[in-house]
């Protein structure tokens, strides 16, 4: 599991939470269990209570699950919120979707995450005698659009036949349509494109669909157009589902088994798992075990997401809903784990494999005395979001802390982000960094997640250091294309592809190394493309390198903090910058300080600090002291709040600004 | 500045105690554990300034708010009353101006109402008129509140009575005037030599008026002590400009110089403004208005520095004794009233905003004159009570360090360690002893003979011998004085972790 299904569970939260405040207005307050049910009210209009005897109507034939895949904004919530209105899964207007913007990361980053996996009922007239119509139950499973949750994005597209591939009319494919699209193409997915946004001036869906013929072989003739905004073409898309996408595979008379496809905790139920179920049915008082665990459970609830939870007692071959069976811990809940029968062994789903941490860093309480709070706070969100691995660690300037590994750089900044607005953590984060694998001459290897870990003068021969690369997908305007292949290059990005998508743009593909891509390379390849470029990114495998520790030194001082592992031939460069950096940030003290940067016992680059000029307040007005007291108490807890290395002082920005250190130039 | 550090001694005023007549001691003390030191540090030989307050306050501040107009560095409370012109010298028009008769009415008032510590009568031997301008106020109404002073608390044969008065609020006669009430002290505001310095941050007054004061003062018979108040780093200052002023300075003779160093108080004209404009979440932007510390048209912190150290060079070699972070004086012209001060000593206070210190309490009046008024009703009606947040032994410990190390004289480790205990004297040492090695902070012994760092370093290994060498530590001068803030907020993370 990863950050945009934290996000989307904490949206789910959100809007529990305000659900709830209504409940409590009118329901009993000793009631609480009844605050879930009791929001799936008239507002959420014709959808009512939906029985297991009405779910046993849909048969695996009669179910289609599906997901939408899209580069960011290309109308992939609007389009999800139009499909659930459409067949009265919530109202327009009165839906809560409205209620799922409010988390303060959501909007501030323009990752709308909206709790999608839903549950729809659908009549569909296959011919036009057939007047009545049969009646469907389509999932609609979410799935995040950023690179960093691709992982997630696969999982949720275990569970799917099928998925909506949502192009922008006047932007046409960008790098994460084309991510998602092999993603669902690898997972063997029926794709139905959908070109959408055509009410816009600018929309050119001829030239879109050239470039899914170009790049993914799709006949121009299977896309729809839509415009989610004004509903245009709209009507096409559920009966495409219908006739397009598979049903389900699974055995209705075997045992249960089924993909444990995301969890959350919530306060009143303990963790609520979604599932989707294989093979089998699934009742309300089953035992169930987890594959993965070993442990058993009883089903304590059942049900569907229509779209807020809603009790069904049971769930049939081919369906998609939840499970409460007393998990104490999202630990406990795996993502792709095979949930199955107690007592019977069964063939685990494909889909389970641990999450994969590919950024590391320290967090510390900004004020050392902060630590238990920290800890409190981070033990809070990893119960939902599992996905970040946390082990203590102690720096010699930061007192203790925590090492952190998340799946990417959005996944670790939304972390923070939640860990400072939700549970209001100051924190300090080290310089991020990738699990870099270092031997030695004796054989001996070690993966380094903290490079104050690696010994700056080990006392034996480094043989060879492996780093993490990714392969980058840019997609950009041709005009770019120069200052892009430099940017690539200074990123030390090997060129795999270079190719026209049509005739004003272009796509490109490099291999990069992991850590060249983490700071600030998004944001440069943004500043120089005017913003144009899309980016995406794939995990690939490790390649040998040319690595070296680089230790920061105040007065001769290491600050374990900050040492960083560069490439060689840029550790002059970075080491420079850094240093600069630290000067600026640093403020005078009552004595010279020297920074430096070193590799070893070798200094690459040195600044020097002078001593401070003055401080002094000269009056002590009328005797009245109190105010001039005030301010050198202020000092005092100035100081206090800094961190010290040596006899130095250290500023908390100095090390919110090492973060920002460019690797080019 | 080792050199100064020694010849100093000798001149700065010894605190006298007041004559001891036998008293019980009242019930109420400051601190149970404070009480020995008093009695100790007066009788230790050389006489070193107690830190703790003796009983009865012996100086009393009086504050006479009134102002032509506020200077654009200011931040104290004043009222501005208006004038004329700002060059030329209105001597009579405030005379008889309602609001400085109405608020020495209630200055009087106050004095009436205010009990004397004790009953046996320490009399006055300070009084110091600040303001504001007290020179705009007319010499009659200055000796109404010395006779209320006299009257309620008694004032000593030979007392030391101060008043600040700015160029151009005087003549002659005025000045004549007070020194026949009492006046034996003239603190004046020159600020600066340079007319575009002095028009630039505000001042009322143009060179020629400065000129003009020091005659008056210099003139004036039965005057003999005053002091030239100067302030360094304002906006555009020159080291020419501040050599200068210095000359001027040093040739008018005053037996008294105080220095201060601009500060910049934010809602003053040259503090800073800062404007938040919340354009979106989390997007904040900035707006700033005012001078920025060490940001041109101020000069930066080492011109600034320079400033400090140029003016203790030149005032010393004109036979000036750097006794204070900001204050030099001929031998035996320090000010006893400002001495109060830097002794950790009560005194009371009387008027808008002013602070006093009496049974080991700080208290400030309110800042504005309704607010005021209305204290000193209550005062009278007796229905104010003190909220009596009577400081606890750190507070008392920050007070004194932060204090005696302004000073020359610099802190008795004998008699702090006695006060506030022998280990928190030993951090503070511990803590200051890589200044004492760079040379920011001189260790001294009994004899104020400054001590080798190594000495020092020796004398703290040495615990139980804490004080056998080292019995004073002092900021140096000028480049312990010019870090004064950074040392002294050091010794609060000790005091008060």
């Amino acid at each position: 599991m990863a950050g945009a299904a934290v996000l989307r569970r904490s949206a789910r939260r959100v809007a529990r939470q305000v659900a709830a405040a209504h409940s409590l207005s009118r329901s009993a307050l000793q009631q609480p269990e009844r605050l879930l049910s009791s929001q799936a009210s008239p507002e959420h209009g014709p959808r009512g209570a939906v029985s297991g005897s009405e779910l046993a109507l849909y048969p695996p034939e009669r179910v289609r699950n599906f997901s939408i895949i899209a580069h960011v904004d290309h109308g992939k919530s609007t389009l999800a919120d139009r499909l659930l209105e459409l067949t009265g899964t919530i109202q327009k207007g009165h839906g809560q979707p409205q209620y799922l913007d409010k988390l303060q990361v959501e909007r501030e980053r323009g990752i709308t995450v909206k709790a999608q996996t839903a549950t729809m009922f659908y009549r569909h007239n296959t011919t036009s005698q057939d007047s009545d119509g049969q009646k469907y139950l389509l999932n609609l499973i979410d799935t995040p659009g950023h690179v960093d949750f691709s992982y997630e994005v696969s999982r949720s597209l275990a569970a799917c036949q099928g998925a909506l591939l949502v192009v922008d009319a006047a932007q046409g494919v960008q790098a994460q349509t084309i991510a998602n699209f092999y993603l669902a193409f690898e997972s063997n997915l029926s794709i139905i494109p959908v070109i959408n946004k055509i009410d816009q001036p600018t929309a050119d869906p001829d030239n879109v669909k050239e470039q899914l013929k170009r790049l993914f072989d799709i006949d121009p003739s299977e896309a729809l157009l839509t415009s989610a905004k004004t509903g245009k073409g709209l009507e096409q898309v559920l009966p495409a589902v219908i006739a397009r996408i598979p049903s389900p595979p699974g055995k209705c008379d075997s045992p249960v088994r089924m993909l444990l496809l995301d969890s959350y905790y919530d306060e009143y139920k303990g963790v609520i798992c979604h599932v989707a179920v294989v093979d089998g049915a699934l009742r309300k008082g089953d035992k169930i075990a987890s594959a993965a665990t070993g442990r058993a459970y009883e089903v304590l609830d059942v049900g569907i997401m229509h779209p807020e939870l809603t009790p069904t007692g049971v769930l049939y071959t081919g369906q998609v809903g939840y499970v409460i069976s007393g998990m104490r811990s999202t630990k406990e809940a795996r993502i792709g784990d095979t949930l199955h029968q107690a007592k019977s062994t069964v063939e685990p789903l494909p889909g389970f494999k641990p999450a994969k941490h590919m950024v590391f860093s320290g967090l510390y309480p900004a004020d050392g005395s902060d630590f238990e709070a920290l800890s409190h706070a981070i033990e809070k969100l990893t119960c939902n979001d599992a996905s970040v691995s946390v082990t203590k660690e102690t720096s010699n300037a930061l007192g203790m802390g925590f090492r952190c590994g998340f799946l990417g750089l959005l996944h670790m900044d939304v972390f923070h982000q939640r860990l400072e607005q939700e549970y209001g953590a100051q924190v300090i984060s080290t310089i991020p960094t990738v699990p870099y694998i270092f031997e030695y001459g004796d054989g001996s290897k070690v993966q380094v997640e903290n490079p104050a870990a690696l010994a700056s003068n080990p006392g034996k021969r480094v043989v060879s250091c492996w780093e993490p690369t990714v392969i980058a997908t840019i997609i950009i305007p041709s005009e770019y294309v120069g200052p892009v292949i430099m940017l690539c290059s200074e990123r030390r990005g090997e060129q795999l592809e270079y190719t026209f998508i049509d005739a004003q743009r272009a796509l490109l593909k490099y291999r990069l190394p992991l850590k060249e891509i983490i700071v600030d390379f998004y944001n440069e390849l943004k500043g120089i493309t005017s913003g144009y470029a899309t980016f995406d990114y794939e995990d690939s495998e490790y390649q040998q390198s040319d690595l070296v520790k680089m230790d920061i030194l105040l007065n001769g001082q290491p600050v374990d903090a900050m040492a960083t592992i560069v490439h060689n031939q840029k550790a002059q460069r970075v080491g420079r910058e850094l240093v600069e950096k630290l000067k600026k940030f640093i403020e005078r003290q009552m004595f010279e300080i020297t920074i430096q940067a070193a590799i070893g016992s070798k200094v690459i680059a040195r600044e020097t600090l002078s001593a401070m000029r003055k401080n002094v307040l000269a009056k002590c007005y009328g005797g009245d002291i109190t105010r001039k007291k005030k301010l050198l108490e202020k000092q005092k807890e100035g100081k206090k709040r800094m961190k010290r290395v040596g006899s130095v002082d250290i500023p908390q920005e100095a090390f919110h600004e090492l973060l920002k250190v460019s690797n080019s130039k | 500045m080792l050199r100064l550090a020694f010849p100093l001694v000798s001149h700065l005023p010894p605190w006298k105690p007041p004559p001891i007549r036998p008293r019980p001691l009242p019930a109420r003390r400051y601190a149970a554990s404070a009480t020995a030191t008093i009695s100790s540090s007066t009788t230790s030989s050389p006489p070193s300034p107690p830190s703790l307050p003796p009983l009865s306050p012996s100086s009393a501040y009086v504050h006479l708010p009134f102002c032509r107009k506020r200077c654009h560095y200011c931040d104290f409370p004043i009222v501005a009353i208006g004038s004329s012109s700002g060059t030329a010298p209105s001597r009579v028009e405030v005379a008889d101006d309602p609001r400085i008769v109405d608020y020495v009415r209630l200055l009087l008032r106050e004095v009436a109402v205010t009990r004397p510590v004790s009953d046996d009568g320490v009399p006055l031997e300070t009084v110091f008129f600040g303001g504001g301008t007290p020179s705009l106020v007319p010499p009659l109404l200055v000796a109404a509140v010395l006779d209320a002073l006299r009257g309620r608390f008694g004032l000593s044969a030979c007392p030391e009575v101060s008043i600040e008065m700015d160029p151009g609020t005087f003549d002659a006669a005025k000045l004549r005037e007070l020194v026949g009430v009492g006046v034996n002290r003239v603190s004046l505001g020159v600020q600066a030599f340079q007319e575009n310095l002095l028009r630039s941050c505000g001042r009322a007054h143009g060179v020629e008026e400065v000129h003009e004061a020091v005659g008056i003062v210099t003139a004036c018979e039965g005057l003999q002590n005053w002091s030239m108040d100067l302030i360094s780093s304002l906006p555009n200052q020159t080291e020419e400009m501040w050599e200068e002023s210095l000359r001027c300075t040093v040739d008018a003779r005053p037996t008294h110089v105080s220095v201060y160093d601009l500060q910049i108080e934010q809602g003053t004209k040259f503090g800073q403004i800062h404007i938040h404009l919340f354009c979106a979440p989390h997007i904040h932007v900035l707006v700033q208005f005012g001078y920025t510390p060490g940001v041109f048209p101020l000069p930066s912190d080492t011109e600034s520095a320079n400033f400090y150290k140029i003016a203790s060079k030149r005032l010393s070699e004109a036979g000036y004794n750097h006794y204070e972070i900001s204050s030099y004086s001929k031998p035996g012209y320090g000010c006893k009233h400002n001495l109060t001060y830097w002794q950790n000593r009560p005194f009371y206070a009387f008027g808008l905003g002013s602070a006093s210190y009496i049974n080991g309490v700080r208290y400030s009046r309110p800042r504005r004159m309704k607010e005021y008024a209305e204290w000193v009703q209550k005062l009278e009606d007796g229905t104010w009570s003190h909220e009596s947040r009577s400081s606890d032994m750190k507070d008392m410990a920050m007070d004194v360090v932060m204090l005696s190390l302004r000073t020359a004289w610099g802190l008795d480790l004998q008699s702090f360690s006695k006060s506030f205990g022998k280990s928190m004297a030993l951090s503070l040492c511990n803590t200051f002893k890589p200044f004492v090695e760079s040379g920011l902070i001189i260790a001294m012994d009994m004899e104020r003979q400054a001590l080798p760092h190594m000495d020092f370093g020796l004398d703290l290994q040495n615990e139980g011998d804490l004080g056998s060498k080292v019995a004073f530590i002092r900021l140096s001068d000028p480049d312990g004085f010019l870090l004064s803030n950074e040392l002294i907020s050091l010794a609060f993370g000790v005091i008060s972790p």
